[in-house]
C-alpha cells in the first residue's frame, strides 16, 4: 500500500471517530461511524492474504449491519419524536435498537461472535487499533444515550463478562484470547454504564493502556500463539519477567492498575444496592483470570529448570520503537496508587 | 512505620546494585537490620491500644507480633534460599530476593493498615509474589497446578469479601479500624445479614485454611521452594487469622448464631488433618497438613470470640509460625541432600547429621506443644476457652492433641532414629548456615515463653 493511500486511510480512521465524538445529531454520528469502519476495512486487508481478506469481509458485514441498525434507529426516533438529538433518544424502541447495534459494533456478547474471528485474521498492529481506537466512537455514543434503568445493559454486561471469560478458556491463539479479554472488559464497562458513566470511561482508559502494552509486547516478541510464548525469554528477558504483571493486571489483581476500575465499579454497584450483581460480576472475572494466568505460565513462569550457562553473543535489535511499550507497560502495572479518590467519597 | 518501610524499600537498590558475590551477604545483613529495627514496635505493647499512629497505618497489640514475625522471616528466607539458588544466574537470584522483599513490604502494609480496604488490597497483593515464587522456582511440573489452586481458592473466597467490605462502607461511611467498632450497622434483613457474615469470613477461612477449603495449601507447600513454604506457613496463613480477629468486632451479634458449622468444621478438621498426617509419606505434605490442623484450632479460638480465645489464637499463630517455618527448613535440608521429600528414603539421619537431629527434636516437640513452649500456652488457652464454651469440644481437641503428638513423634522417629539405610551413606555434612537458620527460628520460640505478654494480644 502506498504511503499516500495509507495516510489517507489513517486520516479517515481518525476523522470518522472524531466526527462521531463531536456530533449530537444521529445522522452525523452514523456518518462518522461509517467513515471510520470503511477506512478500517482496507487497513485490515492490507497484508493481502486470504485470512486477512476474510477478516476484513467479516468486519465489514458486522459493521455494516450495525451501522444500518443505527441509522434505522435514528430514523425511527426522528419519526416518533421529531428530532435527531442523540441525548434525547428517550423512546424504548429506538433506544434498545441502538444499544444492541452499538453492542454489535464493539463486540458485546451475545453479538460478539465476529470479534475473535476478525481479530485472529489481522496482524497485531491492526488488532491493536481494532481493540482500542475502534471502541472509542461507539462507546462515546453509548455514553451519551439516556439509559434509564435498563436491564438490557445488565444482560449485555453479564453475558459479556461470562462469555468473554468462558470462551477464552480453550483458546490457544493469542489474538483470540485478547479478543475474548476485550469482550470481558467491555462487559465491565457496560455493567456500570447506567449508574456512573465516568467509571465506564475510566475502565475504558485503563483497558486501553493494558491492552496496548500486551499487544505491543506480543508484537515485539512476534508471537501469535501460546506455544511461541515459551521461547520469549531468550528474545526479551527483562520484558518476559515483567509480562506476568501486565497479564495479571488485565486480570484485575491488586496491587496492579487493572484492579482500579474493577474496585471502583464494584464500589459503585454496591452503593447502588446491587451486591448480588457485583458479586456475580466479580466472580466471572475469575474466568478470564484463568487464561491470563495460563499465558503468564507459558511465557515466564515455566522456564526450563536447567539454565543455559552460555549467554547469547548477539541479539537482533528490535525493529519496533520500545518507548510506547515501556510507557504503557509501566502504567499498566503501577497506576493503582493514582486511583481518583473522588469516586470513593460520596 | 516508615522506619521499617523505607529500609524495606531500600532493599531494592541493595539487591540490584550489589555485586553478585556480595548479593546474599548484603541483603541478609540489610534485612536483619530491618528485623532488629522492627523489634522496637514491641516496646509499645504495655499500652493496650494503638501505637505508631499515622494517617493510614498503626500498630496495636494484635498486629505487632505478626508485624515483627514477618520482618523476622525475611532474613531467614534469604538464609534458607542461598543454597538452592546458588546455581541460578545472578539476575534470577536478584529477582527472587526482590519478590521476597516485596512480599515483606506488602505484609507490613497489610498488618499495619488501619483501613479495611487497604488491608484487603495488601492481602491480595501478597498473592502475586507468592504465586511467582511457587510457579517459577518450584521444582516439579505440578507446581503450575498448585499455583492455580492457590490463586483461585484465595480469590474466589476474597472477592465476596471485597463486596462485603464495600457494602460495610456504604452502611457506616467508614472503613477505619479505629472508628468501625463504635459505629453501628444499618438493620439488615436476616437473610442478607447471613450472606454478609459469610462473605466477610469466607476469605479468611480459605486463607487460614479451614478444613474443607484447605486443598490448595498442601499442594502449594509441597511445590513451593523453601522460602515460599516458610513464608506461607509462617505469615500468609496468619493473614487469615489476623483478618478474622479484625472483622469479628464488626460482626458482633451475628456470629453467635452463625458460627456453629464453622467451629464444628474447624474442630473436625483438627482430627481429620491430624489423621492424614499419621499416614503421610511426604515430609513437606505432612508439615503442611499439620499447619492445617493447628490453624483449625486457631479458627475455633477466634470464632468463639472470648478474650482467652483471641489470646490463645494469637499465641498459637506466632508459635506455629516459627515452628512450622523451622520444620520446613529442616525438611529442606533433607531435600537438598536426598532430592526427595519421601520420608522413607531419608531415615535414621541422626547417625550422620547429629546436630540436625537435635534441631529436629526441638522442632518436633514444639510442634506437639511440649511445655514450656509457647505452642503449649496457645493450645491450652484455646482448649480451655473452647471447653468453657462447650464441654463436648474437649473430645475433639483432646483427641487432636493426642494425634498431633503422635504424628510429630512419628515424623521425628522416621526421619532421625533407627538404622541408616545404605543408599544415603554419603551425605553432605550440615552447614553452619543451616544451623544458624534453625537456631534463629527456635531461639525466639524458646525465649518467648519468658515474656509471653509480647504475643498474647490485648489482655496485657
Amino acid at each position: 500500500m502506498s504511503p499516500l493511500m495509507f495516510s489517507t486511510l489513517l486520516l479517515a480512521l481518525g476523522l470518522g471517530s472524531t466526527v462521531t465524538f463531536s456530533s449530537s445529531h444521529w445522522l452525523l454520528a452514523w456518518m462518522g461511524l461509517e467513515i471510520n469502519s470503511l477506512a478500517m476495512v482496507p487497513l485490515m486487508a492490507r497484508p493481502h492474504f486470504p485470512r486477512a481478506v476474510e477478516a476484513a469481509t467479516k468486519y465489514f458485514l458486522a459493521q455494516a449491519t450495525a451501522a444500518a441498525m443505527i441509522l434505522f434507529a435514528g430514523m425511527t426516533n426522528a419519526w416518533m419524536t421529531g428530532q435527531w438529538t442523540i441525548e434525547m433518544m428517550t423512546h424504548p424502541l429506538p433506544l434498545t435498537l441502538v444499544t444492541l447495534a452499538l453492542g454489535l459494533k464493539i463486540g458485546l456478547a451475545p453479538v460478539h461472535a465476529w470479534l475473535p474471528e476478525v481479530l485472529q485474521g489481522v496482524d497485531l498492529t491492526t488488532g491493536l487499533i481494532l481493540s482500542t481506537w475502534q471502541k472509542l466512537a461507539p462507546l462515546a455514543l453509548l455514553l451519551q444515550l439516556p439509559h434509564g434503568n435498563s436491564p438490557l445493559l445488565i444482560i449485555l454486561a453479564l453475558s459479556s463478562t461470562l462469555i468473554g471469560g468462558w470462551a477464552g478458556l480453550n483458546q490457544t491463539q493469542l489474538r483470540k484470547i485478547l479478543a475474548y479479554s476485550s469482550i470481558a472488559h467491555l462487559g465491565w464497562m457496560m455493567v456500570i454504564l447506567q449508574y456512573a458513566p465516568s467509571l465506564t470511561l475510566l475502565a475504558l482508559l485503563t483497558y486501553i493502556v493494558m491492552t496496548s502494552s500486551i499487544f505491543l509486547l506480543f508484537k515485539l516478541n512476534n508471537t501469535t500463539n501460546i506455544n511461541a510464548l515459551a521461547t520469549s525469554h531468550t528474545k526479551i528477558p527483562v520484558l518476559t519477567l515483567f509480562a506476568p504483571f501486565i497479564l495479571l493486571s488485565l486480570g484485575g489483581l491488586p496491587p496492579l492498575t487493572g484492579f482500579m476500575p474493577k474496585w471502583l465499579i464494584l464500589h459503585e454497584l454496591t452503593m447502588q444496592g446491587m451486591g448480588t450483581l457485583a458479586t456475580i460480576t466479580a466472580l466471572t472475572a475469575l474466568l478470564s483470570l484463568y487464561f491470563y494466568l495460563r499465558l503468564s505460565y507459558s511465557m515466564s513462569l515455566t522456564m526450563s529448570p536447567n539454565n543455559l550457562l552460555t549467554s547469547p553473543l548477539w541479539r537482533l535489535r528490535p525493529h519496533q520503537p520500545t518507548l510506547p511499550l515501556a510507557i504503557s507497560a509501566t502504567s499498566a502495572t503501577m497506576l493503582l496508587p493514582l486511583t481518583p479518590a473522588a469516586f470513593l467519597v460520596r | 512505620m516508615l522506619k521499617v518501610l523505607i529500609p524495606t524499600l531500600m532493599l531494592a537498590p541493595t539487591i540490584w546494585l550489589s555485586k553478585p558475590k556480595w548479593l546474599w551477604p548484603t541483603t541478609l545483613a540489610h534485612s536483619f537490620l530491618i528485623a532488629l529495627i522492627s523489634l522496637t514496635w514491641l516496646q509499645n505493647l504495655s499500652e493496650s491500644s494503638w501505637a505508631s499512629l499515622s494517617p493510614i497505618m498503626a500498630t496495636d497489640s494484635i498486629s505487632t507480633p505478626l508485624l515483627v514475625l514477618s520482618c523476622w522471616l525475611l532474613p531467614l528466607m534469604i538464609l534458607a534460599s542461598q543454597n538452592h539458588m546458588a546455581k541460578d544466574p545472578s539476575n534470577f537470584q536478584r529477582a527472587y530476593i526482590s519478590l521476597l522483599t516485596s512480599l515483606q513490604f506488602f505484609l507490613i502494609l497489610a498488618f499495619g493498615a488501619t483501613e479495611l480496604i487497604m488491608f484487603y488490597v495488601m492481602f491480595e497483593a501478597t498473592l502475586i509474589p507468592t504465586l511467582i515464587i511457587i510457579t517459577r522456582w518450584g521444582n516439579q511440573a505440578e507446581r503450575l497446578n498448585a499455583g492455580t489452586y492457590f490463586l483461585f481458592y484465595t480469590l474466589a473466597g476474597s472477592l465476596p469479601l471485597l463486596i462485603a467490605l464495600l457494602s460495610l462502607q456504604g452502611w457506616t461511611g467508614t472503613m477505619s479500624l479505629l472508628t468501625l467498632p463504635f459505629s453501628d450497622l444499618a438493620p439488615l434483613t436476616p437473610y442478607t445479614s447471613m450472606l454478609w457474615w459469610a462473605a466477610c469470613l469466607l476469605a479468611f477461612l480459605v486463607k487460614m485454611p479451614l478444613y474443607g477449603v484447605h486443598l490448595w495449601l498442601p499442594k502449594a507447600h509441597v511445590e513451593a521452594p523453601v522460602a515460599g513454604s516458610m513464608v506461607l506457613a509462617a505469615v500468609l496463613l496468619k493473614l487469615g487469622g489476623y483478618g478474622m480477629m479484625r472483622i469479628m468486632i464488626m460482626l458482633e451479634p451475628l456470629t453467635k448464631q452463625l458460627c456453629y458449622p464453622f467451629i464444628i468444621l474447624a474442630m473436625w478438621g483438627i482430627i481429620m488433618t491430624g489423621s492424614i498426617c499419621l499416614r503421610q509419606t511426604d515430609l513437606k505434605s505432612l508439615i503442611a497438613y499439620s499447619s492445617v490442623s493447628h490453624m483449625g484450632l486457631v479458627a475455633g479460638g477466634i470464632l468463639i470470640q472470648t478474650p482467652w480465645g483471641f489470646t490463645g489464637a494469637l499465641i498459637l499463630m506466632i508459635a506455629h509460625g516459627l515452628t512450622s517455618s523451622a520444620l520446613f527448613c529442616l525438611a529442606n535440608t533433607n531435600y537438598e541432600r536426598t532430592h526427595s521429600r519421601t520420608m522413607v528414603l531419608a531415615r535414621g539421619l541422626q547417625v550422620i547429621l547429629p546436630l540436625m537431629a537435635a534441631w529436629w527434636f526441638i522442632a518436633s516437640l514444639a510442634n506437639l506443644a511440649l511445655p514450656p513452649l509457647p505452642n503449649l500456652m496457645g493450645e491450652l488457652t484455646i482448649i480451655t476457652s473452647l471447653f468453657n464454651w462447650s464441654w463436648w469440644t474437649l473430645i475433639l481437641t483432646g483427641a487432636g492433641t493426642l494425634i498431633t503428638a503422635g504424628y510429630s513423634l512419628s515424623m521425628f522417629l522416621t526421619t532421625q532414629r533407627g538404622p541408616l539405610p545404605p543408599h544415603i551413606l554419603a551425605l553432605e555434612p550440615s552447614h553452619t548456615r543451616e544451623h544458624l537458620l534453625i537456631a534463629l527460628h527456635l531461639l525466639p520460640l524458646l525465649l518467648l515463653i519468658l515474656k509471653p505478654e509480647l504475643i498474647w494480644g490485648w489482655t496485657a
